[in-house]
C-alpha cells in the first residue's frame, strides 16, 4: 500500500496528528475538524449548526470545553493541540498517527488525552505514539520500535518487561550514565554572560542565568518555554525590557544582532538550520564568512574572495566538513555537514560566547558525537557554550549545569553528575512542579 | 479570552471601519456640497461602483487565495473587446455575445490557474505574462480602434435606470455580491477558497485538493473581470480596447481597504464593497470640489497605506499580551515572493500562554 | 547524502580552487545567460536575413540606445529583486527624478550638472520612502510600492500640470543623438558603466554580498549580523537611482522631459523591467542577481520588438509575443531548475 496524496490516507481512514499546528487559524473548531468531509459536495452549503453539533461530541469525548464556533486563533496551544486530535478522530481512523501529541500540553492534559488514546485502543483502532518523553512511551505503549539513526534500533517489541535502562541503551546506542560526559569544574571562571532579573517583549519574566568562561550551561524545557526566544533576546533581536544583562561583567544594552555579534563576539546557532541558520541557496564559502565580512573589508568596502577563504578556510578543515569545494552550494550537502558549517561560522568569528539551540536537530549520529567534542573542546579553550535542546541524553551527555524553563521564566538549576536516571528526575520534577503552580494561579 | 458583547464584536469586523468612513465622508462631503446628495450625483456613483466593485472582487478571490493577479484589467479588456466584437463584426445577439465573452474570461482564468497551479512559478510572474499576451490579442483585434457597432439594447442597458437611482448596471455586481458572500461563508468550495490562503500546508494535509481550489479561484477571477469589463461596454456604449489598463491599482486599493490580509485567508466581500464606495466618494469628491483629478491615484495610494497603518495598529494591541509567535511574522519580514504566494512565514500559529 | 562527499583536501588550496574553475566551465553551458547568447545571435542572424534594414548602421544604432535604456530599466528592478521584494514604481520614480531634473535647469536656473545630480537625489529619496515603508510595516513591497507608484506619479503630475520641459540645454539632445564608430550611442557606454558597477558591487563588496544574503534568506542574515533592513532600504535607495539614470537617458533621447514617457503612472517600463531580470534567470526569488543576464534578456527583448516590427508583422501582436516570451523564459527556467536539482541529486 502506497498512499499518494493525504487525501488517499484519509480515504484509507489514516488519520494523523502532525507535530506542528495544522489548523486554519480563522476558520471555527467546528470547521476545522470537518474541514476533510467538506470536500464531498464543493457546492452543497454548509450546515454550521449541525458541524457545530457534531464537532461537540468530539470535544466532549476530548473533555474540552470550548465552544465549537470559536475561531481557533483564539485558543492556547494546548487546546489547538487537542483539537487536531479531534479532528483525527473525527475521520473515525482506524489507525491513528499521533506525532509528539504532548509536546505543548501540561501533564493533566497528558492524563487526559491518555484516557481517550486507552479508550479508542480498547474500541479496536491502532494507535502510532511518536514521542522522545520515555515516561510518557512507558505509561500508554503496548509495545514499542525505537529509531536511531534512521533505523530500526528494536522493533514492535512488547514494552512488557522492557524496563527503562534497556529502553535507554537502545536509544542512545549505549546504556545511561557512560559516555563521554566528564566532570568539568569551571565555577571560579569569569563570568562571559550574566542576566540579572532580565524581562523581554517577548513576556520573559525574572530570568537569572550566567554562563562563565569555559562553561557549557544547558537550557531545558518543554516545547513553548521560551528557549529560543531568550536565545534570540540575548542576541538583541527582541528588546530587554527590563533588568541588566553585562557582558565580561559590563553591562550593556544590545540593540540588534548586528551589535551582538559585532560588538560582543556573540554567536547563535538557530534551530531551524534551513530557515534562519543557513542561507541555503549560497555556497559554502558565502555562508561561513558572513559574520566576518565586515572585520575583512578593504578600501570601499571590497571584499575579496581570497581573504574570505583564507579565513574561514582553516575551520571549515578543522570541522571537517565534507563537500566537493567551498563554492558547492550549502543546500546540497548533508544535514550534519551543514550543521558544521553554521558552527564553522561562529569559530572563523571567534566568538566568546555560543549559544546552540538544538545542535543535533536532522543531523547522523556520528557529526552529532563529534559535535559534542567540539563543543567540548570549545568550552576547554574558554568558550562560554549555551546549549538549548530537548534531547534529555544529550543534555545530560553535554551540560555542566541546566537551567530548566517553562512558561517563560526559568524554574530552578540542576547539576549535572552524568547520571541520566537522576538528572532527568529532577528536571521533570521541576517542570511538572511548575506546571502544578502555574495550574493553581488563576488565569 | 474575553467574551464579546455583540457590540464589540461588531466594531471588530471588517466592514465596521470602512462603514464609518462612508458615512463620515457622505456627511461631510454632503454638507459641503448638497449636489453630492442629488439623484443624478447618486447614480453617478453607483454606477462607478457597479463595475468597480467587480474589479476589486475580481482581485478580492485572488486575494484570497494568497495570491496575486495582474491580468485582471487584460482580462476585462479582452472579454469587453469580444462581447462588442462579436455583436458588431458577427451580428451575435448581445446574449450569446454575454455569454461567450464570460466564457472567455473563465477561459483566460483558468489558463492563469493551470500555469500557476501546475508549473509553481509565482502567481507575480504568470500574470505578468498572461497580462501582456491578453492585452496583445485585445491591441491584435482591435488594432487599437475601438468597436461601435455596440446594439441598442445593449446601450439601453447601460443608462437604464431600476428605481430611483439605482441604475439596472448595479444589478448584476449585486446578484454577483451575494453570490460571493455565500459562497466564501457557506459553500464549502469557497471555505477551501480560504483554507488555502489560511494555510496551504495544513489544507493540503485536511485533504483539499490545493490545485484545484487555485484554479476554480482564477476561473472566478476571469469571470468577474470578464463580466466588467462586458458592463464597462454597456455604460460606455463602445467597446474600447483601452477598457481594463487602469484597473491594477484600484483591483488591489479596494479589498486592501477593506481589510484582506493580502498573505491570503481573510477577505470580506462587504468591507471589499465598502472599499469601492469609499474610493468612488472620494473620487466624486475631487471632482465636485473640481480638485485636479490628477491627484484621485494620489488618494488611491495613499489610502492603500492608511490602511497599513490601521492594520499594524490593532496587531500591536493584539500581540501586548501573548504570542511571540504572532510576532514573529512582522519580525521575519514577509518572505513573500519566496513562495509562489504572498504568504508571511509564521510557521507557528499564534501561541498563547496561559 | 550526496554521493560527492568527500573532505576538502587539507593540502594545497589550489586543488579545490580548479575544481571550482572546472565546475564552472562545464555548467556554463546550462545557464541563461548561454542560452540568451544563443538566441541573441540566432534573431540576428535571422533579422539580418529576413529584414534588410536590420543591420543598417541607422538600425543598429536606435537599437543599441533602445536597449540603453531598457536595459538600464531592468537593472533597476533587479536590484529590488535581490531582496526578494519587486518595484512597481520604477516609472514613478524614473519620471519624477526626470522631471525634477527639467524643473532644476528651467524652473530654477541650476545648470545641468547639477541638475542631473538632483534629478538622481531624488531618485534616491523615493527610493527611500519606498525602502523605508517596506521595511518598517513588514508588508511586502508589491503593495507598497502599488501605492507609492500612485502617489509618486500623481504628485509629480499635479505639479508639474502635465507639462513638459522641452527648453533643456542642447547637451541633452546632443548626447542622444551623439555617435560614436557610426554604430553605437553614448547612452550604451553610460548603461555598460552602471553594469559594470554592479557587477564589482555584488561581487567584490561587503554591502553587495549583504544585499545577496538579506534577498536569500532574511532570517539567517539578520542573525549572521546583518543589518537587513538597512540593507532592503539601500537596495531600493539604488533602484531609484537608476530608475533615475534611466529616465534621464530617455531624456537625452527625446531632448525634452515628458510626464507620459513611461506612460500613465509609469506602467510603460514595468513590462520591460520584470523582462530583463526574469529572461536573466531572476525567478523573483531573491538572493540572486545576474547583472549580465539581465543585460542580455533586455537586449533581446528590444533586439525582438526591433526585428518584429521591421518585419511589419503586426505591431499590434508584439505585446503578445512579449508575454509569451516572458511565459516561455520561466517555463523553460523551470525545466532547467528541475534537471539540475536531478542531476545533483543523482
Amino acid at each position: 500500500m502506497h498512499f499518494a496524496s493525504p487525501r488517499d490516507a484519509i480515504a484509507h481512514h489514516v488519520g494523523v496528528v502532525h507535530q506542528e499546528r495544522n489548523l486554519i487559524p480563522r476558520f471555527s473548531v467546528a470547521e476545522n475538524i470537518h474541514l476533510e468531509q467538506l470536500g464531498a459536495h464543493v457546492l452543497r452549503p454548509v450546515d454550521y449548526a449541525e458541524l457545530n453539533r457534531q464537532a461537540r461530541r468530539w470535544l466532549e469525548t476530548l473533555n474540552l470545553d470550548v465552544d465549537p464556533a470559536t475561531p481557533v486563533s483564539q485558543l492556547s496551544v494546548a487546546k489547538m493541540q487537542l483539537v487536531e486530535i479531534a479532528k483525527a478522530l473525527s475521520l473515525q481512523s482506524k489507525v491513528l498517527l499521533l506525532d509528539e501529541p504532548t509536546a505543548s500540553l501540561t501533564s493533566s492534559e497528558t492524563d487526559t488525552l491518555f484516557g481517550i488514546l486507552r479508550q479508542l485502543r480498547d474500541s479496536g483502532a491502532s494507535l502510532v505514539f511518536v514521542s522522545h518523553k520515555l515516561e510518557e512511551v512507558q505509561e500508554i505503549c503496548d509495545r514499542v520500535t525505537v529509531l536511531r539513526d534512521g533505523a530500526n534500533a528494536c522493533e514492535s517489541r512488547p514494552m512488557e518487561g522492557l524496563g527503562r535502562p534497556e529502553l535507554v541503551r537502545l536509544m542512545i546506542g549505549r546504556s545511561e550514565g557512560g559516555g563521554t560526559w566528564r566532570k568539568r569544574d569551571t565555577s571560579g571562571n569569569p563570568p562571559v554572560l550574566e542576566l540579572r532579573q532580565v524581562a523581554t517583549a517577548l513576556g520573559h519574566r525574572d530570568i537569572d542565568l550566567t554562563v562563565r568562561r569555559g562553561e557549557i550551561v544547558g537550557l531545558y524545557g518543554l516545547v513553548g518555554a521560551g528557549r529560543t526566544e531568550l536565545a534570540k533576546s540575548i542576541m538583541g533581536q527582541f528588546p530587554v525590557t527590563a533588568g541588566t544583562v553585562l557582558i565580561e561583567a559590563k553591562p550593556v544594552r544590545i540593540g540588534s544582532v548586528a551589535e551582538a555579534i559585532h560588538q560582543h563576539r556573540l554567536g547563535y546557532v538557530s534551530e531551524d538550520r534551513k530557515g534562519e541558520g543557513l542561507i541555503l541557496p549560497h555556497s559554502v564559502l558565502g555562508n561561513a564568512g558572513v559574520p566576518i565580512w565586515r572585520r575583512l573589508a578593504g578600501l570601499f568596502g571590497s571584499l575579496s574572495d581570497g581573504a574570505v577563504r583564507r579565513a574561514v578556510l582553516p575551520f571549515i578543515q578543522k570541522l571537517e566538513v565534507k563537500t566537493p569545494s567551498l563554492s558547492q552550494t550549502v543546500g546540497n550537502l548533508s544535514g550534519g555537514n551543514q550543521q558544521k558549517i553554521s558552527v564553522a561560522k561562529w569559530l572563523a568569528a571567534g566568538v566568546k560566547l555560543l549559544i546552540v539551540d538544538e545542535p543535533s536537530v536532522g543531523i547522523d549520529i556520528k557529526t552529532k558525537a563529534y559535535l559534542h567534542d567540539l563543543l567540548r573542546e570549545l568550552a576547554d579553550a574558554g568558550t562560554a557554550i549555551l546549549v538549548i535542546t530537548s534531547d534529555m541524553p544529550e543534555m545530560v551527555a553535554l551540560a555542566d549545569r541546566i537551567m530548566v524553563m517553562d512558561a517563560y521564566r526559568v524554574r530552578g538549576e540542576v547539576a549535572n553528575t552524568g547520571v541520566y536516571a537522576d538528572v532527568s528526575q529532577r528536571i521533570m520534577n521541576l517542570i511538572h512542579r511548575a506546571e502544578e503552580r502555574r495550574e493553581a494561579e488563576p488565569a | 479570552m474575553t467574551t464579546a458583547t455583540p457590540l464589540s464584536r461588531i466594531v471588530r469586523t471588517d466592514w465596521f471601519g470602512p462603514l464609518l468612513v462612508t458615512i463620515a465622508a457622505t456627511v461631510l462631503i454632503g454638507g459641503f456640497s448638497p449636489s453630492f446628495l442629488s439623484p443624478l450625483n447618486i447614480q453617478v456613483l453607483l454606477l462607478a461602483v457597479a463595475i468597480n466593485a467587480l474589479i476589486a472582487f475580481s482581485q478580492m478571490i485572488i486575494i484570497a487565495i494568497g495570491q496575486m493577479n495582474l491580468s485582471v484589467g487584460a482580462i476585462g479588456g479582452l472579454a469587453a473587446i469580444a462581447f462588442a466584437g462579436m455583436m458588431e463584426v458577427w451580428g451575435l445577439p448581445a446574449p450569446v455575445a454575454l455569454v461567450l465573452a464570460l466564457l472567455i474570461g473563465i477561459a483566460c482564468g483558468v489558463l492563469n490557474g493551470m500555469l500557476i497551479a501546475i508549473t509553481g512559478i509565482s502567481a507575480f510572474v504568470i500574470t505578468l505574462a498572461t497580462l501582456s499576451i491578453f492585452k496583445g490579442i485585445n491591441l491584435g483585434i482591435t488594432r487599437a480602434q475601438p468597436f461601435y457597432g455596440v446594439p441598442e439594447g445593449v446601450k439601453a442597458f447601460g443608462t437604464a435606470v431600476l428605481i430611483g437611482p439605482v441604475p439596472w448596471l448595479a444589478v448584476p455586481t449585486a446578484v454577483v455580491a451575494v453570490a460571493l458572500w455565500f459562497m466564501l461563508r457557506r459553500q464549502p468550495i469557497g471555505r477551501f477558497i480560504l483554507a488555502v490562503g489560511g494555510n496551504e500546508h495544513a489544507a493540503a494535509l485536511s485533504g483539499i485538493s490545493v490545485r484545484f481550489t487555485v484554479v476554480v479561484a482564477h476561473a472566478i477571477s476571469g469571470l468577474l473581470a470578464a463580466l466588467a469589463g462586458v458592463l464597462l461596454v454597456a455604460r460606455l456604449q463602445l467597446g474600447q480596447p483601452s477598457i481594463g489598463d487602469d484597473w491594477l491599482i484600484l483591483s488591489f486599493a479596494a479589498p486592501v481597504i477593506g481589510g484582506a490580509v493580502l498573505a491570503g485567508g481573510h477577505v470580506s466581500v462587504a468591507a471589499t464593497l465598502l472599499g469601492v464606495v469609499i474610493v468612488a466618494i472620494i473620487t466624486q469628491a475631487l471632482v465636485l470640489f473640481s480638485i485636479d483629478p490628477f491627484l484621485v491615484q494620489v488618494v488611491l495610494g495613499a489610502l492603500i497605506l492608511l490602511r497599513w497603518t490601521r492594520h499594524r495598529s490593532s496587531r500591536r494591541a493584539a500581540s501586548k499580551n501573548h504570542s511571540p509567535a504572532s510576532r514573529r511574522c512582522a519580525a521575519s519580514r514577509c518572505r513573500c515572493c519566496r513562495a509562489p504566494s504572498m504568504r508571511c512565514s509564521a510557521r507557528t500559529a499564534p501561541a498563547s500562554r496561559r | 547524502m550526496t554521493s560527492h562527499d568527500a573532505p576538502i583536501a587539507a593540502g594545497p588550496q589550489g586543488d579545490s580552487l580548479e575544481r571550482d574553475q572546472n565546475t564552472l566551465r562545464s555548467s556554463f553551458f546550462l545557464t541563461n545567460e548561454f542560452g540568451l547568447i544563443l538566441l541573441i545571435v540566432l534573431f540576428t542572424v535571422g533579422f539580418g536575413a529576413a529584414a534588410s534594414g536590420f543591420l543598417s548602421p541607422f538600425n543598429l544604432f536606435t537599437l543599441g540606445r533602445t536597449a540603453a535604456v531598457n536595459i538600464m530599466i531592468g537593472l533597476s528592478m533587479m536590484v529590488v529583486i535581490v531582496t526578494g521584494g519587486l518595484n512597481l514604481a520604477v516609472g514613478a520614480i524614473g519620471v519624477s527624478a526626470a522631471m525634477f531634473c527639467g524643473y532644476l535647469i528651467e524652473g530654477l536656473g541650476l545648470p545641468w550638472p547639477i541638475a542631473l545630480l538632483g534629478g538622481l537625489a531624488l531618485g534616491a529619496a523615493l527610493g527611500f520612502v519606498n525602502g523605508w515603508t517596506v521595511v518598517r510595516t513588514g508588508l511586502h513591497s508589491f503593495i507598497i510600492t502599488l501605492a507609492t507608484m500612485s502617489i509618486f506619479f500623481g504628485v509629480m503630475i499635479f505639479l508639474t500640470r502635465a507639462e513638459s520641459y522641452r527648453a533643456l540645454p542642447p547637451v541633452f539632445a546632443s548626447f542622444g543623438k551623439m555617435k560614436i564608430l557610426a554604430y553605437f550611442s553614448p547612452l550604451l557606454i553610460v548603461t555598460l558603466i552602471a553594469a559594470l558597477a554592479l557587477s564589482w558591487l555584488y561581487r567584490r563588496t561587503v554591502l553587495g554580498r549583504e544585499m545577496l544574503a538579506a534577498g536569500a534568506r532574511p532570517e539567517a542574515a539578520e542573525l549572521s549580523g546583518i543589518r537587513v533592513g538597512r540593507v532592503f532600504i539601500l537596495c531600493h535607495m539604488l533602484s531609484g537611482v537608476l530608475a533615475g539614470i534611466a529616465a534621464l537617458m530617455l531624456v537625452a533621447r527625446n531632448g525634452a522631459a515628458i510626464p507620459a514617457m513611461a506612460g500613465q503612472l509609469g506602467q510603460d517600463w514595468l513590462l520591460p523591467a520584470f523582462l530583463g531580470p526574469v529572461l536573466g534567470g531572476t525567478l523573483l526569488q531573491g538572493g540572486k542577481a545576474s547583472v549580465l543576464g539581465t543585460c542580455l534578456g533586455a537586449f533581446l527583448v528590444t533586439m525582438l520588438t526591433s526585428g518584429l516590427l521591421l518585419l511589419q508583422l503586426g505591431e499590434f501582436w508584439i505585446q503578445s509575443f512579449l508575454g509569451l516570451l516572458l511565459l516561455l523564459a520561466v517555463l523553460v527556467d523551470k525545466a532547467r531548475r528541475t534537471y539540475l536539482a536531478r542531476r545533483n541529486l543523482a
